[in-house]
Parts: C-alpha cells; structure tokens; sequence
C-alpha cells in the first residue's frame, strides 16, 4: 500500500517577515494597489451612495488586500483584483445595510433612444454642457444596481469590456447589454432633466 | 451593414471594442449615412460628457492616512 500523499498547502504561506520582505512587501503595494486608491473610492462611493460607507469599504478592501497580497499575481491587473475584493465586500457587508436588494427586473428596462426625441430641435447634444457634475452623479445613483456598477467601471473608470466582465464575473455579452441599456436610461434621466430645467424644450409627448 | 446593424453597435464602435473589420463597415456606413453619422456623434458628445463629469471625486487625504496607518504603522 502506498502511503497517502500528504496534501499540499493550499498557498505558499507569506515569507517569514524579515524586515527585508516586509519593506519589499509594502513598496510593492504601494507601487502596484495604493496607486488605485482614488478608483477605489469612486466606485465605493457609487455603491454606497454614502461618503462614510465609502471610506469604510475602501480602507476594509485595502486591508483584505494587503494581506492576501502574496496571492497577487504581480504584473497583472491590480485594479480589477482590487476592484473584485471591494465588490464582493460591498455584496457580502454593505448591500444589506445600505441599500435594499434589487427588485427591479433589469432584461424589462428598454430605454427609447433620446437622439430620436432631440434630432430637430439639439441633434449635437449641446444641452448636455449645462448639466453639472453632481446631477450626473445624483443619475448614476438612481440606475438599478448592475447598470450602475457597470456604468462606473466603463465610463468612470474606463475599463474594458473584458476586464469589467472579470470584476463584474459575467460574460462580455452581458457586459455590453447592460452598458447599451444603461447609457441609455441614463442619457434618458439627463434628457428629462434637462427638460425640467428648461435646458431644452423638449419632444411633445 | 445597414442602419439597424451599425446602431446595435454603436457603443461597441465607440468603445473600440470590434474588431477592425466590423470597425471598418461601420466606419464605411457612418460616412454615406448622415442620419447614422449625426446619431453616433450625439453618442460621442454623451459619452464624453459623461467620463468629464464623473473623474473629480478621489479618495479624501484623511482616508488615505487612516488607510496607511492601519496597514503599515502596527
């Protein structure tokens, strides 16, 4: 009979902290995750849609971070791993305080196409400069929850397709659909917006 | 490529995320086709509307201290 083979220790524990490594430890995630910060932050601020909640998630994800830093792959995307750390923190923690689980059926939304409303009356879109950042931001956070993480992580942080659908951990197609949808009703809040203020007539309805 | 077509993706093109030749037959239709032409670069001014109005916010100095302060001051 053979003996068993032990099992393999499911990661390589963190060196021994010489004074040595750590300093290489901290220099590298300082390098490599720190830089990311104010990304974090942006998209912790969306998710919450709380500036206290956000710092807390943030400083929560930059802990978990570095100490499961040996696991990072150095030289790949740090962001996206961070951003994938923050997220399912966000999911497992946050989302139950802050805000209530979905109820919106997201495949039903179809926003219309606000270009077809405007073509006569602004077709280069010159109403958009009048609306301030924070009436942007007060949109975003009225999407349901899966257009506005991926609004975020495409138009806010200017991620790929491929590496919103790694955060996100769903295929490109879904990526691109919600993307196409979101915009869309985003563009359609700002347009309704716009209208109220008296930015632009708007279409007859 | 016709307008539905070249419409469905719109997003894509202007993301950059088709391959050159699909890239290339929307390029191709949005230059015969002015209504095409005129709705892409509505798109276009959204979308860089949108990304100049969202990049301001960063992290506060007072999260970044509390954030090295925990990690690296024990």
């Amino acid at each position: 009979m053979t003996p068993p083979i032990p099992p393999s220790p499911p990661t390589p524990p963190p060196p021994a902290s010489s004074p040595a490594a750590e300093a290489e430890k901290r220099a590298s995630f300082e390098r490599e995750a720190l830089v990311h910060l104010d990304s974090l932050y942006r998209v912790a601020l969306r998710l919450t849609a709380n500036p206290a909640e956000a710092d807390d998630l943030v400083q929560e994800t930059m802990l978990k971070a570095y100490r499961a830093w040996h696991q990072f792959e150095k030289g790949t995307n740090a962001k996206g791993w961070l951003l994938t750390i923050l997220r399912h923190a966000f999911i497992n923690e946050y989302r139950r305080r802050t805000r209530h689980p979905e109820t919106v059926d997201i495949d039903a939304i179809e926003p219309y196409s606000v270009f077809e409303e405007i073509q006569d009356e602004d077709p280069q879109g010159t109403f958009f400069d009048r609306i301030v950042d924070d009436e942007v931001l007060r949109a975003i956070d009225t999407l349901p929850e899966q257009f506005r993480e991926t609004v975020v992580l495409s138009d806010v942080e200017g991620m790929s397709y491929e590496e919103i659908a790694r955060v996100l951990e769903v295929p490109v197609g879904t990526v691109k659909s919600r993307l196409f949808r979101a915009r869309r009703l985003l563009q359609q809040k700002l347009y309704d917006y716009a209208v109220g203020m008296g930015y632009i007539r708007g279409a007859a309805k | 490529m016709n307008c539905r077509e070249c419409k469905e993706h719109l997003y894509e093109y202007l993301d950059r995320e088709l391959t050159p030749g699909v890239a290339e037959e929307i390029r191709q239709h949005i230059a015969e086709c002015p209504p095409c032409g005129e709705n892409f670069d509505f798109e276009k001014v959204f979308l860089t509307f949108l990304r100049a109005r969202c990049r301001a916010q960063g992290a506060s100095p007072d999260l970044r201290r509390r954030i090295l302060d925990e990690l690296f001051d024990e």
